[in-house]
């Protein structure tokens, strides 16, 4: 079964990056653009890895991430915070919520694939055949 | 002596999310941009262990000169009497900002960008794309990243790894700025954060400007950088009042 992935970013860019840096391996991509959509789609999806971006409008990832972690059915799920904030202060206060890992923008794709890799299981996709499989008549 | 407990901490996180150091010139001119309290002769000191910041503001200190050869203020500790200490530190605040982003291009974009003296580049002329993000509390202030259409769209392209023609309308170009500002910003942001200057991003405003007069915060002044790579031209003011008062 794919790797199901929450990519939470008010960056519709970085959803692309994401997207695009998952695209070889077999996994599923879902969205949200803040915090309180990233909370409804992980309980309806039930992801195996959320990465999550903090400064976002309607609810930030911090807000996003404590109550994930109050949520008996979604705490278990392992976060990746993805952000340009990397003062000492916000990275305690996040470790301290119990984020798997801290990825800061800029960033390159391996660095993402990285540090999701040790969170779950990767699979690359199968190569497409060189020429269409044709049914036998 | 042993570091305070959040140091420590916050060092053994660093080590195992693989978060880099800050670079040594950035930590030295954020803490003087926080500290209230330096004498002339320690800023003096600081500056001139930064070529690039000593040579913008000898170059702010002799507006009216074509090269160093007119300059008639000729020493940091000079230029600082002349031009006063808040004027160095925001040329101070130019220097994590463009760090960030020349590091932001390289890693998204592999493309080196080179800082260069303003009037080396052409104006903007016409309508471009203008990003804006607003940083408040400690210190306030705005920072402003401005490119051509042509740029803007060619930059798109490199970090959604499409080619320009394939870029989608305005908004996508838009979209793309606007995170561009938002994690040069927000590497700043740490920066002053971590130096003591305590403060909150706004969310990003993106569009199209022409004729666009950059805004200064009361009582403060502006600071204009510049970069290239290529045909690609990039124009950075932070305004901002480094006493906020």
């Amino acid at each position: 079964m794919a790797t199901k992935i929450l990519s939470v970013d008010d960056s519709r860019t970085i959803r692309l990056i994401v997207g695009k840096a998952f695209k070889p391996y077999d996994c599923t991509l879902v969205e949200a653009g803040n915090g309180e959509e990233g909370l409804a789609v992980a309980a309806r999806e039930k992801p195996d890895l959320i990465i999550l971006d903090v400064t976002m409008p309607v609810m930030d990832g911090v807000t996003m991430l404590t109550k994930l972690k109050e949520d008996a059915e979604l705490k278990a799920i392992p976060v990746i915070m993805l952000t340009a904030e990397s003062g000492r202060e916000n990275v305690l206060q996040i470790a301290r919520l119990g984020v798997r890992d801290y990825l800061v923008k800029p960033f390159k794709e391996d660095q993402l694939i990285e540090k999701a890799g040790r969170c779950v299981t990767l699979v690359k996709r199968a190569a497409a055949p060189a020429t269409p499989v044709v049914p036998a008549a | 002596m042993q570091p305070p407990p959040d140091i420590s901490q916050y060092k053994e996180l660093a080590r195992r999310y693989g978060l880099g150091p800050t670079p040594e010139s950035v930590s030295r001119l954020t803490a003087l941009v926080a500290r209230q309290d330096a004498d002339v002769d320690e800023i003096v000191r600081v500056i001139e262990k930064d070529p690039g910041l000593s040579a913008r503001l000898l170059r702010v200190a002799n507006p009216h000169a074509e090269n160093e050869d007119e300059y008639t203020v000729g020493t940091v500790e000079a230029a600082l009497l002349r031009n006063g200490i808040g004027c160095a530190l925001l040329l101070a605040m130019g220097t994590p900002l463009s760090l960030a982003l020349i590091k932001t291009f390289k890693t998204m974009l592999s493309l080196d960008l080179e800082a260069v003296d303003t009037h080396q580049l052409d104006s903007l002329t016409g309508p471009h794309m203008r990003g804006s993000i607003g940083f408040a509390g400690k210190v306030t202030g705005h920072v402003y990243l401005r490119m051509s259409l042509a740029s803007a769209k060619t930059v798109a392209a490199g970090i959604l790894g499409i080619t320009p023609e394939e870029v989608g309308g305005n908004d996508e170009v838009s979209d793309v700025i606007g995170e561009l500002s938002n994690i040069m910003t927000g590497n700043f942001k740490s920066n002053l954060c971590d130096a003591g200057l305590d403060c909150k991003l706004q969310p990003p405003k993106v569009g199209l400007s022409e004729n666009f007069s950059t805004p200064i915060e009361p009582g403060g002044g502006i600071e204009r950088l510049a970069f290239r790579a290529g045909a690609i031209h990039i124009f950075v003011e932070v305004t901002a009042n480094p006493w906020n008062d």
